[in-house]
């Protein structure tokens, strides 16, 4: 890790988890006051009156506690696509941007190896992933304390939320390995973001119906299992760590291949 | 001794386009002017030696080691001037240069200041809203700021007008008086005449000739010496046409254009232009 280099790009993170972390704290806030019997009443009408759209992302009637509630309304949608957004924005400019613009020349011609320089990017795609989903998890907690003091567990809570990371850094990993593979920000970005994006999209099509439910052996968002890991289910926790090895080989993975690179910069 | 090699060098990007087969070595102390039309494999070269790119045949090496697999440590003697300059653009000069340093692990102030005032430049405003000449003088202060043994230069006076190009030449000669190492790519064959010892011709990413500066001017440099009626009409003369004088005698030297020299080493057409003294 080069200190000098991480500072700048965490600097460099800084607005786009403001406005993550803003419209984040909106919604989790917003939807966790709706955990009372009037409002879920309403959510659940209209989950009945679409049951197909509301079930593609993963919202589905009749949870009967709190942390049941939010794995409905937020762990199918808008905790997975909001920090996927920032994985794929920050992991195209962290390496491929700077390789297509040719200011990766002057992180190069320096003393400090490729190596060194991946490893620095990719820490702060992961430090933006941990500092969003740590962001979360004590909004959760507050709001939690502040409307419904004693209904949510913690430690299910942050078994939940530990998937969660898994899953994000599984889907950073996958930004930041295309990212370094391609030395041209449309392809870098067109799968780094494609091949997360059409995941989701398989996703919500297994969510969605019975005869698309095969889809979901072909996306590894099926991995992510909240409420098994709320349940202390073991297929859950296998899942989340089956995606945290695929992490750690895709970032592993990227490392190399900008070492190996030619850069034509 | 050798700082700088090159052997068999080779990489074929298709259609004619890459370097093939190219050899040559920079020695200690030494300002190697590497000349050719755009397009012809200088910045590949470079490149190679920057340790960007993996040679896929022959090798390259500074200071003995390999410019590919000990990169990092060449590194820390190396100076560069990329031929297209792409800075971090939400950052201001200052911060760039500071950024560098850091990044570096030297600390350089009284450098970079001399650097700053020999080319006038305030870094103070954003890189993105910089002039093309203001850009060059800050890629040439970011190159020189940790006062790097071995210099490779592409193309590094392209954007700056004659005052600063004048400025950046002087700069070179002080260096290689320091017994720095120097490359310097250009296609401005009297930018290279004027601070360079050696100079290679490079065509179609293939070495056709490297020379020392004299066989080239000796070569390339035509002088005429011609009698006037009177002493006055011939320093007249030679002020007009930046030549010398001794009394109604007034001797002029034409360089031929880069063209031409490259026609002639490229075989172009035929026609060999020596020199001729009348």
């Amino acid at each position: 890790m080069n200190l000098t280099l991480y500072k700048r790009e965490l600097r460099g993170s800084v607005r786009l988890l403001v406005i993550f972390g803003a419209v984040m704290t909106m919604y989790v806030a917003i939807i966790m006051t709706m955990y009372e019997p009037e409002m879920m009443a309403l959510l659940d009408s209209y989950a009945q009156a679409l049951p197909e759209l509301m079930a593609a992302v993963g919202m589905t009637a009749g949870a009967t506690d709190l942390l049941g509630f939010m794995i409905s309304y937020l762990y199918g949608f808008i905790l997975l696509v909001f920090p996927m957004v920032f994985s794929i924005l920050r992991g195209n400019a962290l390496v491929a941007r700077y390789v297509d613009q040719g200011s990766m020349v002057y992180l190069t011609a320096a003393p400090v190896g490729r190596g060194t320089i991946a490893l620095t990017q990719a820490g702060v795609l992961i430090s933006g992933n941990l500092l969003l989903l740590g962001y979360t998890t004590a909004l959760e907690l507050g709001v939690a304390r502040g409307s419904f003091p004693g209904e949510l567990p913690v430690g299910e809570l942050l078994a939940v939320n530990a998937g969660l990371l898994c899953l994000h850094l599984f889907i950073g990993g996958i930004c930041f390995f295309f990212s370094c593979l391609c030395s041209d920000t449309r392809y870098s970005l067109a799968l780094g973001a494609g091949i997360p994006a059409l995941m989701y999209v398989l996703q919500m099509l297994a969510n969605a119906g019975e005869a698309a439910e095969k889809a979901r052996y072909f996306t590894f968002f099926t991995l992510y299992d909240p409420t098994g890991l709320a349940a202390g289910e073991a297929g859950a926790v296998a899942g989340s760590l089956v995606l945290l090895l695929g992490a750690a080989v895709l970032y592993a993975g990227g490392v190399t291949a900008f070492c190996k690179k030619d850069l034509h910069i | 001794m050798s700082v700088l090699q090159v052997e068999g060098l080779t990489r074929d990007y298709g259609g004619g386009r890459g370097v093939f087969d190219l050899s040559f070595s920079v020695d200690q102390g030494e300002v190697f002017g590497f000349l050719g039309p755009n397009g012809a494999g200088k910045t590949t070269t470079i490149r190679h030696l920057m340790g960007f790119i993996r040679p896929r045949g022959g090798a390259c090496r500074i200071n003995g080691l390999d410019c590919w697999r000990e990169r990092t440590r060449i590194q820390r003697s190396l100076g560069y001037i990329p031929g297209e300059i792409s800075f971090f653009d939400d950052m201001t000069g200052e911060e760039f240069l500071r950024f560098l340093e850091r990044y570096r692990g030297v600390s350089a102030a009284n450098r970079k200041k001399e650097l700053l005032d020999r080319f006038e430049l305030q870094p103070r405003g954003k890189i993105k809203k910089m002039s093309k000449g203001m850009k060059q003088k800050l890629g040439i202060a970011a190159a020189f700021l940790h006062d790097p043994q071995i210099l490779l230069l592409d193309e590094p006076t392209s954007g700056l007008d004659p005052l600063m190009q004048n400025r950046f030449l002087q700069l070179l000669e002080e260096e290689k008086g320091r017994g720095k190492t120097i490359l310097l790519s250009s296609h401005i064959f009297e930018e290279v005449e004027r601070s360079c010892d050696r100079v290679g011709i490079i065509r179609s990413g293939r070495m056709v000739a490297t020379d020392s500066v004299e066989t080239l001017r000796g070569r390339h440099v035509r002088r005429y010496t011609v009698t006037l009626a009177t002493p006055e009409e011939a320093a007249a003369f030679a002020e007009d046409f930046g030549g010398t004088c001794r009394g109604r005698e007034a001797t002029v030297t034409a360089r031929q254009t880069l063209e031409s020299i490259f026609l002639h080493y490229y075989g172009g057409e035929g026609e060999s232009h020596e020199s001729d003294a009348v």
